[in-house]
C-alpha cells in the first residue's frame, strides 16, 4: 500500500533545447513574480487582511528576523530535527528488523494480519496524546511519537519485499544448495532493498510530520511549537517563514533520500551501475 | 454466418492497393526506411511482406493504412491517395492490444463504437465473428481470463469487425508459440477467404509468408526495398502437410536465395 | 459455464475456522494482560487493564453513546475535506493531462506543496477558517490533495503505443481516445492515489481537532489523554480506527466495482453480470 504515492519532481525527458529551457525558466519565474506582486498589492490596496494574509515583503523580513536579526530559529530547527532523526533511526530500524521477522515466518504473519490491518487503518498520529499521557512531556514522547509514526511504512514495504522475492531466482538459490541464512542474505534482502528504500522514503516524512504534531501538542520547543506560537500572536508574517522554511527542508530531505537511494540501490541507476562497476575493477586489480 | 460475403479471391484481377515510387525517410534523413517501391496489389489476394529486420516490411504497412506518410511517391487504395487512417482499411498487430475492461465482445465492438453508435446488428455481427474466429463461448470473457492465443483470435474479430475490405496484419501470431501460430494460420487463410477480404500480412518467416500467400513479397534492407515478388501458384485450401513438398520448397529456395543474394 | 464458486454455507463455515484462532489469540493475550496487571506484574497506571478498557468502550458506545457525536464530526471532516481535495487534484489533474503547458507551469507548485510537510500549516488554517469544522475540512483537502493528483495524472499520461496505434488506425478523435482508452487506463492508479488520500484526510481531520476544536474524536482523545484516563483515551483511539476502516473499505468496495478487471472474482462476476444483461437486451 505504501508503494503507490511515490512520486517526486518529474524528470524531464527527452529535454528541450537549452534556449527554450531557458525561456520556459523565464516564464516560470515570470509567473511566480507576478503573483507576488499581485498578492503584495492586494494587501497594500486592503483587498487581503495582511493580518491573515501576510504580505510577501513582511514574509521576507520575518525571514531576516528569525535567521539573522534574532536568530531563534536556529535552535527550535535544531532540536526538531535531532529528534526527527532519532525517531527515524529507532523507527525504520525496528521496521526493517520486524518486517523481516514477520516476512519470513508464516505463522507469525498470519496471525499478525488482523492487527497489521486495523494500525493500518488507525491514524497512527492519533495516539501522540496518549503517549505524551503515557511517557510525560519532553523528548522521550516525542520521539515515540516518531518512531511509531514511522516504523510502518518500513515495515509493510519490507514485509511486502521479503515476501516477494522472485520464485526463479529462489529455485536457482536452492539448486545451488543454499542455506536459509543465506538466502536470506544474498537474495531476499538485496532484492528488497528498492522497496525498502521507498518506505524509507515515506517513513522520513511522516517523521517529521509527526515531530510537527508533537510539538503543537506540547507547545515547548522546536519548530512546530514555534509555527503555532507565531500564528497564536497573529504573527503570519513569522508563521509563514517557518513553513517555508519546511519547504526547503522537505525538498532537502527529498533529494537526500533520493541520493541516498542511489548509493545504497545503486543497480537501478545507469550512474550508479557505472560507479560501482569502476571501483570494483580498481579493487581487483590492486 | 451473418458475415457478408465478397467474390472470392485472386478472381478479378481489379488493382485495390497500389504504390508508386513510394520511399520513406525517418527523423534526421539518414535512415531510408523504404526507397521508391512500386508495386499493384490484386482484389481478394493474399500478400505476404517477407524479410529481416529492418527491411522496410512494417513501415510499408504503416504507409498503407495511413499511420504514417510517405516522403515521396503516392499509396491508392481503391484509386484514392491514402491521407490518413480510413474506414475501408483495418489494422492487426503483433499485440492483441485489448481493453483489459472490455469483454471480448464489447473489444469487438470497439472499431464500431469509434465510427458511431453500434446497432443492434453491430452487436449481432460482432458475436457472429466471435463464433467465427472460435470464441463464440467467450464473448463475456474480459482478456485477462483468455490466453494468449485467444486474444488474437479477439483481435481478429475486431479486425474483421470493421467491415473493412483490405486487411494489414504485422506480425500478428508471432509472440505465440508454433502450435498456436500454425493453428490460427490455418484458420487465417479460412476466414478471410469466406470474407474475401484483400490481406496484406507482415512475416520475417519464409515458410509462413509462402504458406499462406498468393504473392510474396521479398524485402531487403538497406535501403529498404522489395527484391522480388515471388507468386505461389500451391492450390487452395492448403493442408499443413503442403510445407513439405518439393513445390513448396522449391518456393522456400527461391526467396533465400533473393534474401541471401543482397 | 459451471458456476465453480463454493456454496454460502462452506464459505461461513470455511471464514469461521479462519476466525476462531485468531480470537482465541487475542482472548488469551487479553487473559495474560488482565492477570499481568491483577497481579501486580504491571502497576504502571499508564497501562489499564483490558476490563478497564473495556467498561470505557462499554460506556462510551452503549450507556452514555458521548463517541457518537464526535464520531460523526470527525468522519464528516474527512469526508468532506476528502471530496474537496479530490476533486481540486482529479480536475488540475485532468487539465495537465490534456494541456502540456497547463502541466508544466502547475507541477511545480504541486512539487513545492508537496515537500512542504502539510500539517505544519495547522495553526495558519485554523487561523484562516476558524476553530469550527471548516478548518478540519480545509486541512483534510490540503493533506489529501498531492497523492491523489500525482497518481492521477501519472495514469492519465502513461502511454500505451500498441493503443496509441491502435485507435489511430481505428481513426479515433481526441475525445475518443480520451474517453475510452486514457480514462479506463488511469482509474487503477487514480484509485490508488484516492485510497492514499482518505487516508491522509483523516490524519488532516484529527490532526487539527488536536491543535484547536471543540467537537470531534480528536478533541476526546486529547481531553481523555489529559485527564490520564487511559482506559477511555483508548477507547476513543479505537473509534479512530472504526472510521479508518469504514473509509478503507468504502473505498476497497469501490475500487472493487470500478476498477473490476483487475481482480479475479470480480471479473467473472462482471462477466456473468454482462452475459445477463446481453440476454435480456438482444435476447436470442
Amino acid at each position: 500500500m505504501a508503494e503507490a504515492a511515490q512520486s517526486g519532481p518529474t524528470k524531464a525527458s527527452a529535454g528541450p533545447s537549452r534556449s527554450l529551457r531557458n525561456r520556459r525558466l523565464m516564464t516560470h519565474a515570470g509567473i511566480f513574480l507576478t503573483l507576488i506582486i499581485a498578492w503584495e498589492l492586494a494587501s497594500r490596496a486592503g483587498w487581503l487582511d495582511p493580518l491573515f494574509y501576510p504580505r510577501p515583503s513582511n514574509i521576507l523580513n520575518s525571514f531576516w528576523l528569525i535567521y539573522f536579526k534574532n536568530g531563534n530559529v536556529w535552535e527550535h530547527l535544531g532540536v526538531t530535527m535531532s529528534l526527527v532523526f532519532m525517531g527515524f533511526v529507532g523507527g525504520s530500524i525496528l521496521g526493517i528488523v520486524l518486517g523481516s521477522l514477520v516476512g519470513l515466518n508464516g505463522l507469525v504473519r498470519r496471525f499478525l494480519k488482523p492487527y497489521v490491518i486495523v494500525l493500518e487503518a488507525t491514524p497512527r498520529i492519533a495516539v501522540a496524546p496518549l503517549l505524551i499521557a503515557a511517557l510525560g512531556f519532553g523528548a522521550t514522547s516525542k520521539i515515540a511519537i516518531i518512531m511509531l509514526v514511522c516504523f510502518f511504512a518500513p515495515f509493510i514495504n519490507t514485509l511486502s519485499g521479503v515476501m516477494n522475492v522472485n520464485a526463479e531466482k529462489l529455485e536457482l538459490f536452492r539448486s545451488l544448495g543454499a542455506s536459509k541464512w543465506q538466502i536470506l542474505r544474498k537474495l531476499v534482502l538485496p532484492d528488497a532493498v528498492p522497496i525498502i528504500m521507498a518506505g524509507e522514503r515515506l517513513a522520513l516524512t511522516a517523521a517529521l510530520s509527526g515531530a510537527l504534531v508533537a510539538e503543537f501538542i506540547q507547545r515547548d520547543q522546536g519548530i512546530g511549537s514555534l509555527i503555532l506560537v507565531y500564528t497564536r500572536n497573529l504573527n503570519m508574517a513569522s508563521s509563514f517563514a517557518c513553513i517555508f522554511t519546511l519547504t526547503i527542508l522537505g525538498f532537502l530531505i527529498f533529494r537526500g533520500m533520493e541520493l541516498v537511494d542511489q548509493y545504497i540501490a545503486f543497480w537501478k541507476y545507469e550512474a550508479g551501475r557505472e560507479r560501482v562497476s569502476a571501483k570494483r575493477r580498481r579493487a581487483m586489480r590492486s | 454466418m451473418n458475415v457478408e460475403r465478397m467474390p472470392n479471391h485472386a478472381a478479378s484481377g481489379e488493382v485495390v492497393v497500389s504504390g508508386i515510387a513510394v520511399g520513406k525517410t525517418f527523423a534526421d534523413g539518414t535512415v531510408i526506411a523504404l526507397d521508391n517501391t512500386t508495386f499493384e496489389i490484386k482484389r481478394g489476394s493474399f500478400v505476404s511482406l517477407v524479410g529481416p529486420s529492418g527491411c522496410g516490411k512494417s513501415t510499408l504497412l504503416r504507409l498503407i493504412s495511413g499511420l504514417i506518410t510517405p516522403t515521396s511517391g503516392q499509396i491508392s487504395v481503391h484509386d484514392t491517395p491514402v491521407t490518413g487512417p480510413r474506414r475501408d482499411i483495418s489494422m492487426m498487430f503483433q499485440k492483441a492490444t485489448l481493453l483489459e475492461w472490455r469483454t471480448s465482445l464489447e473489444n469487438v465492438l470497439l472499431p464500431t463504437e469509434i465510427a458511431g453508435t453500434p446497432t443492434k446488428a453491430d452487436k449481432n455481427r460482432a458475436l457472429d465473428l466471435l463464433k467465427l474466429v472460435g470464441l463464440g463461448d467467450f464473448a463475456f470473457s474480459f482478456p485477462a481470463q483468455l490466453s494468449g492465443g485467444m486474444q488474437q483470435r479477439v483481435a481478429l474479430a475486431r479486425l474483421l469487425q470493421t467491415g473493412a475490405d483490405i486487411l494489414l496484419l504485422d506480425e500478428p501470431f508471432g509472440a505465440l508459440d508454433e502450435f498456436t501460430r500454425e493453428r490460427l494460420n490455418t484458420e487465417l487463410m479460412r476466414i478471410v477467404a469466406e470474407v474475401g477480404a484483400t490481406t496484406i500480412f507482415v512475416t520475417h518467416n519464409i515458410s509462413e509468408a509462402i504458406f499462406l500467400a498468393d504473392q510474396v513479397f521479398v524485402m531487403t534492407s538497406r535501403p529498404g526495398r522489395v527484391a522480388k515478388i515471388v507468386d505461389v501458384d500451391l492450390e487452395r485450401p492448403r493442408p499443413l502437410s503442403i510445407q513439405t513438398s518439393p513445390e513448396f520448397n522449391r518456393l522456400v529456395e527461391d526467396v533465400r536465395v533473393t534474401l541471401g543474394a543482397v | 459455464m459451471p458456476d465453480s464458486r463454493p456454496s454460502r454455507g462452506y464459505r461461513f463455515l470455511d471464514a469461521m475456522v479462519r476466525f476462531v484462532p485468531h480470537l482465541v489469540l487475542l482472548i488469551v493475550l487479553l487473559c495474560l494482560w488482565e492477570a499481568a496487571v491483577a497481579t501486580g506484574m504491571i502497576t504502571s497506571i499508564m497501562i489499564p487493564r483490558p476490563s478497564a478498557i473495556g467498561g470505557a468502550i462499554v460506556e462510551l458506545y452503549v450507556t452514555k453513546g458521548t463517541i457518537y457525536k464526535h464520531f460523526f464530526i470527525t468522519l464528516t471532516e474527512a469526508v468532506v475535506g476528502f471530496c474537496i481535495g479530490a476533486a481540486i487534484a482529479v480536475s488540475l489533474a485532468v487539465c495537465s493531462s490534456l494541456s502540456d503547458v497547463f502541466k508544466r507551469y502547475v507541477i511545480p507548485y504541486a512539487v513545492v506543496l508537496n515537500v512542504t510537510p502539510g500539517i505544519a500549516l495547522t495553526p495558519v488554517v485554523i487561523a484562516w477558517f476558524g476553530y469550527g469544522m471548516g478548518s478540519k475540512m480545509a486541512l483534510a483537502a490540503i493533506l489529501c490533495f498531492f497523492p491523489i493528483f500525482v497518481n492521477t495524472l501519472t495514469g492519465l499520461v502513461q502511454i500505451d503505443e500498441d493503443r496509441e496505434e491502435l485507435f489511430k488506425s481505428l481513426g479515433a478523435n481526441n475525445t475518443q481516445i480520451f474517453t475510452k482508452m486514457r480514462v479506463p487506463a488511469a482509474l487503477p492508479l487514480m484509485f490508488a492515489g484516492l485510497k492514499i488520500g482518505l487516508t491522509t484526510a483523516l490524519i488532516g481531520a484529527v490532526v487539527a481537532e488536536f491543535a484547536q476544536a471543540t467537537d470531534g474524536v480528536g478533541v476526546l482523545m486529547s481531553r481523555f489523554s489529559f485527564q490520564l484516563n487511559m482506559a477511555a483515551s483508548i477507547a476513543t483511539l479505537l473509534s479512530m480506527t472504526v472510521i479508518g476502516l469504514l473509509l478503507f473499505y468504502t473505498m476497497e468496495f469501490l475500487d472493487d466495482r470500478i476498477v473490476f478487471w483487475r481482480r479475479e472474482s470480480r471479473r467473472a462476476a462482471a462477466s456473468r453480470a454482462r452475459a445477463r444483461s446481453w440476454q435480456s437486451q438482444i435476447g436470442k
